[in-house]
């Protein structure tokens, strides 16, 4: 550890004015614009977007989404992670890869196959009425399920990633141990895997929740017009109406949501360290 | 130990979910239709060609490349040095330089992008390529500082000490020794950062301006007017980039102990 504290502030200052003066002010300006309307510090611009039965209504939507997204994540992430670490080792670094592929695909492209495979010629339809489920196209895109299905397969791949890797940190005879003093698979999830995985599914779950509430190619493409989520609406709020005390007041909610889940997930990792 | 029937079911699932709709997109995309449709009608290359030929894609493409690259590039020269210092000094306001540093990793992305519309470009009349370099740059910066980071905190701080100790100058030891041995680290900070500013939506929607467009908003704007299958061809292309560039850099660097 080195002492002199003007050559470490001489390292860091660059990063930090630029982070500030770029980054944060702008952000901490459009906040106050919330906050600050016609020369004095009023509470009214948030009275008037909530009085708004449209605007409660996606703040409701957007939340509802988000737990949604995040508990269909930790089901399908818990019965794959499982399935993963008991994997032989080349097959878990393949079945690993395959999990962290679409990561790496831009979210517009990912987004955009839900068009071919949901919209009203797509596959799923074809499907439907090939079996005689339905006579009709059934609607599915430009609803909240298709913007669910769509945010689920962006952020899926995290959860899982997070999940494998506390499985890896559970030590692996608990499992048979349990089985052998005669617990049942569900008495082994609750009662062993769970808790002793808790960590991961709370570091993954944070980062699906912050993702789909912050997301914003996919309730544009797969939601539209028809199903507003928050950062849709605050593009809707200024580019159509300009209304930037409404784009204030839902970016500080935004703001307050992808902010709480950051602490949330800051305590478990300091949490872990301090152990 | 024997796989369970359950467990095949269940990855066979999830590989078909997470994957598949990279399948359709690139069968889509060789289809010889003129609309977007999955089973593909026939087989051709001309959507692929079209990309190529299509103009608005060449200019937004160069600019998100451009973006990339020098926006990591300045990422990194920031962050490098700000990860050594919270890495090997005992900094005052250290807390505050790495919340600071990171912020832009937790507003989300429209909210960067307005703000700075409203309150940096607007009445400062700052060039829109400037802005959108000055955006991407700050929100390359956290994920830049935290691979460095982690990378700086993995190498022992008495090699660099032993260096000084034997007469090498402070710069001298971090150019000689430390860098080198952060190389790996640097290069996946860069990779990264690279495919981060590639992909943001967000930041640049309301950045972009007339004229000048990144090439994922160029992407949602032409799927709004068209139904063609080009977009589903350029999605492709990208994706067997990224897919190449990850390969290789798994490869050289395991790139996926940095992320």
């Amino acid at each position: 550890m080195f002492q002199n504290r003007a050559e470490a502030l001489t390292l860091a200052l660059p990063a930090a004015t630029f982070a500030a003066l770029v980054f944060v002010l702008p952000v901490i300006v459009l906040l106050s614009g919330g906050l600050h309307v016609e020369g004095r510090w009023t509470l009214e611009a948030y009275q008037r977007f909530f009085a708004d039965p449209l605007n409660r209504l996606v703040v409701w939507r957007t939340l509802e989404l988000g737990a949604l997204v995040t508990a269909a994540a930790a089901v399908i992430g818990y019965a794959s992670a499982l399935a993963i670490v008991d994997l032989p080792a080349a097959g878990k670094s393949r079945m690993i890869g395959l999990v962290v592929l679409p990561l790496m695909i831009s979210p517009v492209a990912r987004t955009y196959a839900w068009l071919v495979i949901l919209g009203r010629a797509g596959i799923v339809n074809k499907a439907l009425m090939l079996i005689g489920l339905t006579d009709e196209p059934v609607r599915v895109l430009f609803t909240q399920t298709a913007v669910f299905i769509g945010l689920l397969q962006l952020f899926l791949p995290l959860m899982v990633l997070s999940l494998v890797s506390a499985l890896e940190n559970m030590p692996n005879d608990v499992i048979p141990a349990a089985r052998v003093l005669g617990a049942n698979w569900l008495q082994i999830f609750v009662k062993v895997v769970l808790p002793l995985t808790r960590e991961g599914l709370v570091t993954g779950g944070t980062l699906v929740f912050a993702g789909s509430v912050t997301a914003y190619i996919t309730p544009a493409i797969l939601g539209g017009s028809k199903v507003l989520t928050l950062v849709t609406l605050l593009y809707q709020r200024v580019t159509i109406a300009n209304d930037l005390v409404s784009a204030s007041v839902i970016a500080f909610i935004l703001i307050v949501m992808s902010f709480s889940a950051n602490l949330l997930l800051n305590r478990i990792a300091t949490g872990r360290s301090l152990k | 130990m024997t796989m369970r029937q359950p467990a095949i079911v269940v990855l066979g699932l999830l590989v078909a979910f997470l994957v598949g709709p990279f399948v359709v997109i690139v069968a889509a995309s060789l289809s010889a239709g003129d609309t977007l449709a999955f089973p593909p009608q026939g087989f051709s290359l001309r959507w692929v060609a079209k990309v190529f030929a299509e103009q608005s894609f060449r200019s937004s493409f160069a600019l998100s490349m451009f973006l990339a690259v020098f926006a990591t590039l300045a990422a990194l020269v920031l962050g490098i040095p700000a990860s050594y210092a919270m890495s090997r000094y005992s900094m005052p306001f250290a807390e505050a330089v790495r919340t600071v540093v990171s912020s832009p990793i937790i507003v989300p992305g429209i909210i960067v992008g307005l703000a700075l519309l409203r309150y940096l470009v607007a009445p400062f009349g700052i060039n829109v390529v400037v802005a959108l370099f000055l955006a991407h740059t700050a929100l390359v910066l956290p994920y830049c500082v935290r691979v460095v980071s982690a990378s700086l905190d993995n190498l022992r701080s008495d090699v660099e000490e032993a260096a000084i100790l034997l007469g090498s100058s402070r710069l001298g030891a971090f150019f000689r020794v430390v860098l080198p041995n952060i190389r790996n680290g640097v290069l996946a900070a860069f990779i990264l950062g690279f495919v981060t500013s590639f992909d943001q939506v967000p930041v640049s929607l309301f950045l972009s301006g007339p004229g000048v467009q990144t090439l994922p908003i160029d992407m949602l704007g032409y799927m709004e007017r068209t139904y063609d299958p080009s977009v589903a061809a350029l999605s492709s292309l990208l994706a067997f980039l990224s897919i190449g560039i990850m390969f290789v850099a798994e490869r050289f660097i395991g790139f996926s102990r940095y992320v």
